[in-house]
């Protein structure tokens, strides 16, 4: 059962809601940052529309772009659903073409949108349809909840399995008892006509319209009275007569589909009725026909015929712009208007438009070292950014593009959390405990190097540092270090740090000798603020290697993890990043990015973009020389103008 | 027929004739009045004072926007983009340049209207904010804090929610102290004013005003601390104009407690007010009220 839908702006007011169940604002609220914001990644079919699971429930969305919204369905994860990617391009159809004006106004979010009853006659339509195939028991209880308030009797369950079948059969009766019908009254012009009406009026009407049918014929029941109290009696007569008529054959329509129960159906006086048509009948002339026609329609005009119409329309658009650029004079005039409006701006983005300079653009970031998988990710979330939208006046589409470009770098790029390691630190050291920061890196990215640099920062910071030398495997590792600490030693003595090293020589488990330290940085008198493990580099994508790091990971119960990355690797750094995120099980992930050899490469950063891209994790921090004190900060927009450059 | 003919319409001008008399006086009593209603008019819808809603996500802006807005709150969820919205203020409340004028003004109702930008809390979202910080008719700041969401003592979350709006109100008061000193002029730019609004006073564990503003200044004291201890960022010695890209620390040099009294010394105002959007009373955000009305 769906527990909530809601329309939400991208500004984020809840346009629409409607909540069988009480959900947590927080629910949708986490979708938004994680998916929307964040860029996370869900795995699912791709002929399905994406799902996020969150605390049992789960959500499915789709989006309008162009107005901006948001439509989220929200249902328990236990029950399975089939219709709501259905229901959720029906309700986007509806809504933005219903409120479409309302929704490009100014003041779009203060506006009341009345969507109740469209939605739910889309849900009970949706419903309905998945009862005629074999249903599971989960899906039978809502429809038999909802279903009394609309029929009062309850013959219409038992009928509600044939009523495919029905359909057909249906419209011939109908068809025959109109014939039938109408002698009766008239001999006239509107006889040939009114079947036909009618028959287009059953063709909208869908298997399950036993429901709706009867609303329709409430809904009729109703709209005459307030026509005809504003008109005079003779004048209302045509309108009226329309809609009783139509009514009648309603009538009819029902008789004919319970032929054995056929007075229940009657809402209204029958003999007040046929005195009305006959009436009106005399009236009848050849002119007013149309006319009343198009108004009796319009008196009848129910929600579902509404909604139908405005499906078939966008169904119908769809078709006809696929298929509206031919004809030579067309193309070379629109040719050369798009070439007058590609300098001047106000362009309304296509993607035929877009193709080349993406095509360009990749190029261009895979020059810069972005790997081959993040541009062509970039360029496709900037495509889908752009179609639709217009360019300001006087830029090209390749400036347009640019700085779509930038924008999302800059999205991408700028963390999320804070990044004040200091803060942190201070932070976890008033709860009495040393904060553990754990190093990890394939093989010669400069692991000790960048740990022995993030030493020597927090030294000029005054903490007690204890290094751990845990990677036992490499030849030479725990001596390097041990230089390192002993330069660090002599270089901050004047200043008061405080240094060690922390090793129990090679061949040992190293999750182990993390452990030892951390217990012994604990215990040390004076305390330790901040141990700084190093570890073993390996291959990514060897699992032997990798599986031991979730041991690690669970012994040591680092609060922050880094991983080394080279920032003159090309294509692999995205497995890199993702293997090793991936490597410490589920619930503890990397907590951002060294990028290393920040010097070497010039302005071919990109495999910045390409790390943080692939995990979501931010770049904590880069690399720039040779030097104990050439570590840096990232800072967003110098990244992007390189990358831009 | 020529301009310098007899019977032209210049020498019919200059002739001492009844009808080029009245016509003259016309002219001359009519065009001032014409003159002055279209100046009028234009005048006061030029330039509609505007503030910018900061804060960290989830203190509630767009709750305020939308109260403010159409004097009912709605739903709202985690926001991606800005928007804005003109409002006027309520009847009850007079701009303070309006404090003088009569009511059946047809400036008094300009006068009346605002136009408040919200923009998205999100860590990664904030650049709309920081676009927006130096646009013309900016008449002032108002950053949404979550007053039950402040306090050191509770720990875990809250001590959270404490860190990000200070960071935050240090990033945004660190650009308003930039855009004194980098100024063209001696003058500087006008003056800023920054409302605090300490949201949330409905509920039990909402911290008062004071505290609020403590609370603040002491973490923005941290920030800075370690700020200034902090590495520096990858910008610094790689672009050309170095010299320019030294850091900035805010207020007094970066010495000493920071107080939000040090911001007025480059025009930025800050004043802490609470008040709540929501509640069981109906919402209270009188105060604020008050405060945009003063500044507009």
């Amino acid at each position: 059962m769906l527990d909530s839908f809601e329309i939400v702006s991208t500004s984020g007011v809840v346009l629409w809601s409607k909540q069988y169940v009480p959900v947590g604002a927080n629910i949708v609220n986490s979708l938004i940052r994680d998916i929307f914001i964040e860029d996370i990644r869900t795995s699912g079919d791709p002929g399905q529309k994406p799902t996020y699971k969150k605390e049992g429930y789960t959500l499915k969305w789709t989006v309008a772009k162009d107005l901006g919204l948001i439509f989220v369905a929200v249902y328990q994860s236990l029950v399975h659903m089939t219709w709501i990617d259905k229901l959720l391009d029906n309700v986007r159809t509806l809504f933005t073409g219903l409120y479409s004006e309302q929704l490009k106004s100014k003041k779009y979010s203060s506006t009341e949108y009345p969507f109740d009853d469209y939605f739910d006659r889309q849900v009970q339509e949706l419903e309905s349809k998945n009862d005629g195939q074999p249903a599971t028991p989960a899906r039978r209880i809502p429809t038999t909840d909802t279903t009394p308030p609309s029929s009062s009797e309850g013959e219409s369950a038992p009928a509600k399995p044939s009523v495919q079948g029905l359909k057909v059969p249906n419209r011939s009766i109908h068809a025959d008892s109109s014939a039938d019908a109408t002698p009766v009254p008239t001999p006239d012009a509107s006889r040939p006509a009114s079947p036909a009406a009618h028959i287009l009026q059953a063709k909208g009407l869908r298997p399950g319209g036993k429901l709706s049918r009867r609303d329709r014929q409430r809904a009729k029941t109703a709209s005459p009275a307030p026509s005809s109290g504003d008109e005079g009696r003779p004048t209302s007569k045509g309108g009226k007569k329309s809609n009783t008529k139509k009514n009648r054959v309603w009538d009819e329509f029902g008789l004919a589909d319970h032929a054995d129960d056929n007075t229940q159906l009657d809402y209204s006086a029958p003999a007040d009725l046929d005195e009305a048509t006959s009436q009106a009948v005399e009236h009848v002339e050849e002119s007013t026909w149309g006319k009343r026609t198009g108004k009796g329609e319009f008196v009848l005009k129910d929600l579902e015929d509404e909604m139908d119409e405005i499906l078939s329309k966008v169904s119908a658009g769809k078709e006809s712009s696929s298929n509206s650029t031919n004809g030579f004079v067309g193309s070379s005039l629109g040719a050369i208007g798009g070439l007058f409006r590609n300098v001047v701006g106000g362009k309304t983005l296509t993607e035929a438009d877009l193709e080349k300079p993406l095509k360009g653009m990749e190029d261009h970031l895979l020059k810069k070292n972005v790997a081959r998988e993040a541009a062509v990710r970039l360029c496709e979330s900037v495509k889908v950014d752009l179609i639709g939208a217009k360019t300001n006046s006087f830029t090209t589409i390749e400036t347009t593009l640019r700085s779509a470009m930038e924008r999302a770098l800059t999205k991408i790029l700028t963390p999320t959390t804070s990044l004040d390691l200091l803060r942190s630190i201070q932070a976890t050291n008033r709860t009495g405990r040393p904060y553990i920061l754990s190093i990890v890196g394939v093989n010669g990215v400069g692991k000790s190097t960048n740990l022995s640099k993030i030493a020597f920062f927090l030294l000029q910071n005054n903490f007690r540092i204890l290094v751990v030398a845990a990677d036992t495997f490499r030849s030479g590792a725990v001596e390097q270090l041990g230089v390192h600490v002993r330069n660090l030693q002599e270089l901050s003595a004047r200043e008061g740090g405080h240094i060690d090293l922390f090793q129990r020589g090679y061949g040992k488990d190293a999750a182990n000798i993390a452990r030892e330290a951390v217990q012994h940085a604990t215990s040390a008198d004076p305390k330790y603020d901040v141990v700084l493990i190093d570890t073993a580099g390996r291959r990514h994508n060897d699992t032997r290697l990798m599986s031991s790091l979730e041991k690690f990971g669970q012994l040591a119960k680092p609060d922050k993890i880094f991983m080394v990355g080279e920032a003159l690797v090309g294509s692999d750094s995205v497995a890199q990043a993702r293997n090793f995120n991936a490597s410490f099980g589920s619930g503890r992930g990397l907590d951002g990015f060294i990028i290393s050899k920040c010097d070497t490469v010039g302005d071919m950063v990109g495999t910045l973009v390409s790390m943080v891209h692939a995990t979501g994790i931010p770049v904590v921090f880069l690399g720039t020389g040779q030097h104990y004190a050439d570590l840096r900060t990232l800072n967003v927009s110098w990244a992007t103008t390189l990358l831009m450059k | 027929m020529a301009w310098h003919d007899q019977d032209s319409w210049l020498t019919w001008v200059f002739s001492p004739s009844i009808s080029a008399i009245i016509v003259t006086a016309l002219i001359a009593l009519l065009l001032p009045v014409l003159i002055h209603t279209i100046l009028y008019r234009t005048q006061a819808q030029a330039s509609t004072a505007s503030f910018l809603l900061l804060g960290p996500s989830g203190a509630g802006k767009t709750s305020l926007l939308t109260l403010l807005e159409r004097g009912s709150t709605s739903a709202t969820h985690t926001s991606q983009t800005p928007s804005s919205a003109e409002i006027t203020l309520p009847s009850t409340i007079k701009s303070a340049s309006n404090e003088y004028r009569s009511e059946n003004d047809s400036s008094f109702s300009g006068a009346q209207r605002f136009i408040l930008t919200d923009t998205p809390g999100h860590g990664k979202l904030r650049q709309f904010a920081s676009d927006k910080l130096d646009a013309k008719t900016l008449k002032g700041i108002i950053f949404v804090v979550d007053a039950a969401n402040l306090s050191k003592e509770s720990g875990g979350r809250a001590e959270e929610g404490l860190t990000e709006a200070a960071e935050y109100l240090h990033d945004v008061l660190l650009a308003l102290q930039k855009r004194y000193t980098s100024a063209k002029t001696s003058k500087g730019p006008k003056e800023l004013p920054v409302l605090i609004a300490a949201n949330k006073f409905d509920l039990f564990t909402a911290l008062p005003e004071k505290l609020v503003k403590t609370e603040l200044e002491k973490e923005i004291t941290n920030v800075r601390n370690t700020k200034s201890k902090g590495l520096l960022d990858s910008g610094i010695g790689t672009s050309d104009d170095a010299v320019e890209e030294e850091k900035e620390w805010l207020g007094d040099g970066g010495e000493g407690k920071f107080e939000f009294r040090q911001m007025e010394e480059v025009n930025v105002f800050v004043d802490v007010i609470g008040g709540n959007v929501t509640g069981a009373d109906g919402p209270g955000v009188g105060k604020w009220w008050e405060w945009i009305a003063k500044q507009i």
